[in-house]
């Protein structure tokens, strides 16, 4: 139990004090759990509808993640998050869910489906952001490009990356809060 | 877009806001220099402050909303996590009614039977209860923001504390100006300010705090 845990807690005092890779370890090792998790949970909501709400859950996280507490362990933190954005997420598709949040602890992680469910969703969302921005998030997500690359590719500074990159986050998660409800 | 594409772009994005507790520091703590500066230069301190120091039952009142005030701005700050809702224990926050209750109490059965009313009415009753409210604006609304930029889970209940915090701090400020010295004058009117405060900013918190 310990081990597992204090890996997560080392990855994300590391990803917060600015270690990049540290945090993309980070959302590595927790989506798996947190996909089993909405998966428990969905009921017959159908894996791409449930990849979706995982998205939702994820960016939930990326944009809360000053609000961990360095010195608290994560897991009751991201589960905290995550039941909240469950509840909304099933709530806004029409479903109501009741989640104990001890139940948690027996769900299994889950690995993306061999066919992966790309959800339209995420597209559509990234279309409705204005043309620079939705190119960095391809760039970046799509591509793989780091953001110094994607700054060469587009003209800009990295500085002006990074701060187009964190507002295009934050507008895509009001988007698809917006645009399921 | 597939998920492990979002992660590489959550990964990217390296800005952060500040921690929680740096957000409220930043807010709160001008916010009350504000109120201090305001009370000293437009109702001015009573003169007998360091009197007030050495009796108790006048400095209770100062003691009591402040403990008050920044027991309840701790548990807001709790709140501002998505995982404090099931951490927050409220007792220090009772421990302080109790007292209050039981220094109303007190000047209940000290205070002569036809003196009382008086001494609850006293003479500056509509003063505190404007008073009070409106030095409570700007911390009030510095907590709701700090608590914007947390992620909370229970909106009413975080609320709650951030109106209980605000009003409990400007209470204390108030505290240096008023002269009403009996615990049946304060803690009835700066309880009914405070209470006021804490239902207006619950209810607004349970509106805007969701998200």
């Amino acid at each position: 139990m310990t081990g597992q845990t204090g890996v997560w807690e080392q990855l994300l005092s590391a990803a917060n004090a600015g270690d990049a890779r540290a945090y993309g370890r980070f959302l590595q090792a927790v989506t798996p759990v947190l996909r089993g998790i909405v998966r428990a949970k969905a009921g017959g909501l159908g894996e791409a509808a449930c990849e979706d709400v995982l998205q939702e859950v994820l960016l939930a996280v990326h944009l809360k993640r000053h609000t961990w507490d360095a010195g608290a362990p994560v897991r009751p933190w991201l589960y905290a998050i995550t039941r909240y954005k469950v509840v909304d997420a099933f709530r806004a598709r029409g479903r109501k869910t009741d989640l104990p949040i001890e139940d948690f602890a027996e769900v299994l992680a889950a690995e993306a489906g061999p066919d992966p469910t790309e959800a339209a969703d995420m597209a559509k969302m990234i279309g409705m952001l204005d043309g620079r921005s939705a190119e960095i998030v391809r760039k970046i997500g799509l591509e793989g490009v780091s953001v110094a690359e994607a700054g060469q590719a587009l003209t800009m500074s990295e500085g002006a990356v990074r701060v187009a990159l964190h507002r295009a986050l934050k507008t895509l998660a009001i988007l698809r809060e917006r645009h399921v409800k | 877009m597939k998920t492990d594409d979002l992660i590489r772009a959550l990964a990217a994005d390296t800005v952060q806001a500040p921690p929680l507790r740096t957000t409220l520091l930043a807010g709160l703590v001008p916010s009350m220099m504000i109120a201090v500066l305001g009370v000293a230069l437009t109702l001015g301190f009573r003169t007998d402050l360091g009197t007030v120091m050495l009796t108790p039952v006048s400095l209770a009142r100062i003691v009591l909303t402040g403990i008050l005030g920044l027991a309840s701005a701790r548990l807001a700050l709790l709140l501002a996590r998505p995982e404090g809702a099931q951490t927050a224990r409220v007792w220090p926050l009772a421990a302080v009614a109790v007292a209050a209750l039981g220094l109303l109490l007190w000047a209940w059965v000290t205070t002569p039977a036809e003196a009382r009313q008086m001494a609850t009415v006293g003479k500056t009753m509509t003063t505190c209860l404007v008073t009070i409210p409106l030095l409570s604006v700007l911390p009030v609304a510095v907590l709701h923001y700090t608590l914007r930029q947390g992620a909370v889970t229970a909106p009413l209940r975080a609320g709650f504390f951030a109106g209980l915090a605000g009003a409990g701090l400007s209470a204390a400020v108030y505290a240096l100006h008023c002269t009403e010295d009996s615990p049946l004058f304060y803690v009835t009117w700066y309880g009914l300010a405070i209470a006021g405060v804490t239902l207006v900013s619950t209810l607004i918190g349970a509106r805007t705090l969701r998200w």
